[in-house]
């Protein structure tokens, strides 16, 4: 199999190494050992080169083909190895924020929103099943484009990122994304409180108490499902209590 | 409970648990999908939708960034629409969300031992690494990958386990299934609207969130 294709199906699975130490280095390293096949096995290049490969990094996981392409790019290249090191913790930051916005911030509430009013409408399984299938097939393609981007530029990857369109879209997806969640409120109320007449006085109620709440804990998130479970537990001990 | 189909809800319920980290991530973990799909499964899908529904509020409070520490839906939707199948679902709701959530909990509980077990696999093989010797990243990869599918499936099994277990109790009379099911779709909207004000930060997409609103009550009134 050819070394991209195999870097590519690893970086789909590039979390499932994840530990609290080096975050997502294993994974990278595992991603990175076929492009850097052409330093040979066991030169002195190669070790060093597979050494750095395994350090601490952090990015959003779909994104960060565009940070093993440009490493293997600048390792093939040559460059030194302070400076690949460089290159690797300077990407870390902006990927992850980048990507953070873009996917779960943007896209993944923007797709569920639209998921849950089709739901309310009757039409759930069919939105779904087709979001589902398009989602992934631009998450493979998004992934492979990011790993062509990092070896056609290497070193010069984060100056070319910053002149990418990516900036502009995070910013425009996650406007999207909340637009979709904020008018997904309403008919996710209603649908799920039953639809009844009652049911929108308690839905109007509900969400005018769950943005107090929201805005009241902004900083400081509670545990809502914690809470939630706690209370269905005490209505629960109170239904049998009586019974 | 016989007539369910157990081995597929635990084929799905372990892909769904993959998808949380360790794979692909997409969307399969998500609620509303593993729920709708397992609802399929079952032959009742709009109490998959529902049940998957409710969870995804809670499930959208949450930004899985970095090392963050968060609740796996996946399997625990799969067993809380096993429950609540085949039942009216306002009254079955409710349970099925808590049944849900307590199962999404300690999912999140062994995504945190998944991942401290790879770094004992890590210690383990660090001279290796350190050396720089071919191979050793691609097996700790592994190592992890078939610790997520373990931890995956034992919480596939856990759950449905659950499930059969709470099947052989007696059912909770309406009433208190309905009230059950406004306490967690309360919390589900506070869980929601908390998580999308976090998420938008600015005040230009508190803006877009506040425009998203009065457009859906609008179309909820032309409806």
């Amino acid at each position: 199999m050819l070394p991209r294709v195999r870097a590519m199906i690893r970086l789909l699975t590039l979390q499932a190494s994840y530990t609290y130490e080096r975050l997502q280095g294993i994974g990278i390293a595992a991603a990175q050992e076929p492009l850097l096949e052409p330093l040979g096995k066991d030169s002195p290049r190669a070790r060093e080169a597979r050494v750095r490969s395994a350090e601490y990094f952090n990015a959003h996981p779909f994104l960060a083909g565009i940070a093993v392409g440009a490493l293997s790019r600048a390792e093939l290249d040559g460059e030194d190895g302070n400076r690949i090191l460089r290159l690797r913790t300077a990407l870390s930051g902006p990927l992850g924020a980048l990507g953070d916005q873009m996917f779960w911030a943007g896209i993944v509430p923007a797709l569920m929103g639209i998921a849950l009013v089709a739901s309310a409408l009757g039409r759930g399984l069919e939105v779904i099943v087709g979001t589902v299938i398009g989602y992934n097939i631009w998450r493979i393609l998004i992934t492979g484009w990011g790993l062509r981007f990092g070896l056609a530029h290497g070193m010069k990857v984060a100056g070319e990122l910053a002149h990418s369109r990516l900036r502009q879209l995070a910013v425009g997806v996650g406007a999207l994304g909340a637009f979709v969640i904020g008018a997904a409120i309403p008919w996710v109320g209603l649908w799920l409180l039953g639809g009844s007449g009652r049911s929108m006085v308690a839905m109007v109620l509900l969400v005018s108490g769950g943005f107090g709440v929201g805005l009241a804990t902004i900083r400081r998130p509670l545990p809502v499902p914690v809470i939630t479970l706690g209370a269905g537990l005490a209505v629960l001990l109170w239904y049998w209590s009586r019974s | 409970m016989s007539e369910l189909p157990i081995t597929a809800l635990i084929l799905w319920a372990t892909i769904a648990g993959l998808d949380l980290a360790s794979v692909l991530q997409g969307l399969l973990n998500r609620p509303l999908v593993a729920g709708g799909i397992a609802g399929g499964l079952i032959g009742d899908p709009v109490a998959g939708l529902a049940i998957g529904g409710s969870l995804e509020l809670f499930a959208l409070d949450v930004l899985p960034v970095g090392s963050a520490r968060y609740p796996d839906y996946g399997a625990a939707t799969v067993a809380a629409v096993a429950y609540g199948a085949g039942q009216p679902w306002p009254s079955a709701l409710g349970l099925s969300v808590l049944v849900g959530l307590a199962l999404g909990l300690v999912g999140g509980w062994t995504a945190v031992v998944h991942r401290r077990a790879n770094a004992r696999a890590l210690r383990r093989l660090s001279p290796a690494l350190e050396r720089g010797d071919a191979g050793v990243p691609l097996r700790l990869h592994l190592i992890g990958l078939a610790g997520d599918l373990v931890r995956s499936g034992g919480l596939a099994l856990l759950g449905l386990g659950m499930v059969l277990g709470l099947l052989q109790l007696p059912r909770i009379g309406p009433a208190a299934g309905q009230a059950l099911t406004v306490v967690t779709v309360a919390g589900g909207l506070v869980a929601m609207i908390g998580g999308a004000l976090r998420r938008a930060g600015t005040v230009r997409r508190m803006a877009w969130l506040g425009a998203g609103l009065a457009a859906g009550a609008l179309s909820l009134g032309l409806r």
